[in-house]
């Protein structure tokens, strides 16, 4: 069909390749999206607290991650932080190294880009919340950490989860672009097979697929997510 | 009455926001075990009375005390939190918290403010779902219950904070005229049971019936404070006599 050729595939060495770069891209995609999260929830908190210097810095950090080419944060991240002069020795092979691998960069990058959309999203959240729960949350007597974790943030969590999916679906996404710095994640061991077999098309296709099966394993567990945290008289909750 | 006597005290309490100014001077009194009704017209700083007291609003000028809380000086939500142990709230709009079920609503803040025990916060949450007749809906959300249950239900959670006074914000306001007796029906209750209460009211046959003393607020000020028979039936101040021309 088409005269697509995979036999390639059968070559163990592009098994393992296309295997790592899965487990990288995973990796990628865990760490900078836990990330983000903390972030949008850190910053999220810091606009609660009405500090004007404080609204200043987070919205300024909101601003650049928002508003620059994920591309161009990760490229910049790469050739700033590895230009540091930060470096280690490796204690295995004795030979110094810099201290932020490519990989390093590439999460940092996305945390950050992935963080301030998260802020965002997050603090929809809580500025959709009713003035008059906070009100009968004051009138218990929470006070304003225990109103956030108790009050809050579960039920903020709730209005903003399909925003959250959105952020979380692209970041994945974007762990591919981490490729131009040489981080051996999927899309780039893809690169590899295809400048070694010519096969670019079939690659492609089955890159495609992999991406479309680990995102729609991503995007279920965030619907089984929003179905568990549904409550009555929002969204869903019946 | 003399002031030491009272429970709670205003004195010439001012509130703006931004340029209106809602309270233009509002002294009061209220005595333990008395029920006062504030009526008046819309605007005319009800609410904001109730909001001072429990220190919702940072006031201007002036002076409140409940108990032995003075209020105006109370800076922080966590300085006050002995003040909101002593005074409740139940508002217009309900305001249940619609992540948790009505038994959890009533049980929160006394385990997690009060820090009291567990199981001993939910005997006294079941105890009170009864006492507004409405323990089968102890596993039920906000958003699956009426207007009146939900109140009913505000008012309960109100209670579990072993309150001396309860601050009663319209709260029948947005109900269903069915629903209303029910809700009053737990307030008169509570009334003769001698707990303090102040109620911001637009229901007059109730003021007149459960309360003590009655309250009449017009542009920010007390115009007329007297029992209810008098205020009702005698009103001194031409003011009052215009509101109540227009709701009686």
């Amino acid at each position: 069909m088409l005269g697509l050729d995979y036999s390639w595939l059968a070559d163990p060495a592009y098994q393992r390749w296309l295997l790592i770069g899965v487990v990288n891209t995973l990796k990628l995609a865990a760490l900078s999206s836990s990330a983000a999260i903390l972030i949008g929830m850190l910053g999220a908190l810091g606009f609660t607290l009405r500090i004007f210097w404080l609204d200043a810095l987070i919205e300024l950090f909101v601003e650049v991650f928002r508003n620059t080419p994920p591309l161009l944060q990760m490229l910049f991240a790469y050739f700033t932080l590895s230009t540091l002069g930060l470096r280690v020795t490796d204690p295995s092979t004795g030979l110094s190294v810099p201290l932020l691998s490519a990989f390093a960069c590439a999460a940092i990058s996305l945390s950050l880009f992935g963080g301030a959309l998260a802020i965002e999203a997050f603090r929809s959240g809580i500025e959709t919340m009713p003035r008059s729960i906070v009100d009968a949350a004051r009138s218990l007597g929470y006070g304003r950490w225990a109103r956030f974790w108790r009050i809050e943030a579960p039920i903020a969590t709730r209005i903003c989860l399909p925003g959250l999916t959105n952020i979380l679906t692209n970041l994945f996404k974007t762990t591919s672009q981490a490729s131009v710095i040489t981080v051996p994640e999927l899309m780039y061991y893809a690169g590899q097979i295809y400048n070694d077999t010519f096969r670019t098309l079939e690659v492609m296709i089955l890159v495609l697929l992999i991406y479309v099966a680990l995102v729609s394993i991503l995007t279920l567990a965030m619907a089984r997510l929003e179905a568990f945290m549904a409550f009555p008289g929002y969204g869903r909750g019946l | 009455m003399s002031r030491i006597e009272a429970l709670i005290e205003l004195d010439n309490v001012r509130k703006s926001f931004g340029d209106f100014e809602v309270l233009k001077g509002i002294s009061m009194f209220v005595q333990k075990g008395e029920a006062v009704c504030i009526i008046g017209p819309s605007g005319s700083g009800k609410s904001t009375i109730l909001r001072c007291i429990n220190g919702l609003f940072p006031i201007d000028e002036g002076f409140i005390r409940v108990g032995t809380h003075r209020v105006h000086e109370l800076k922080s939500d966590k300085a006050m939190r002995s003040l909101r142990h002593q005074v409740a709230m139940v508002f217009q709009q309900y305001n249940l918290f619609p992540h948790r079920t009505a038994l959890q609503n009533i049980m929160m803040a006394p385990i997690q403010v009060l820090g009291h025990d567990r199981a001993e916060v939910e005997e006294r949450a079941r105890k009170l779902l009864k006492k507004v007749r409405l323990s089968e809906k102890a596993d039920s959300y906000p958003g699956q219950l009426s207007g009146g249950q939900q109140q009913r239900v505000a008012i309960a959670r109100a209670l579990a904070m072993q309150p001396e006074v309860i601050l009663f914000d319209e709260v029948t306001a947005a109900l269903d005229p069915e629903t209303v007796k029910d809700v009053l029906f737990a307030i008169r209750e509570l009334v003769e049971e001698g707990l303090t209460c102040i109620l911001v009211t637009h229901e007059m046959k109730f003021a007149r019936e459960v309360s003590q003393r009655v309250c009449f607020t017009d542009h920010g000020l007390i115009v007329e404070s007297a029992p209810p028979a008098e205020l009702f039936d005698n009103p001194q101040d031409p003011r009052t006599r215009e509101f109540l021309g227009q709701v009686l």
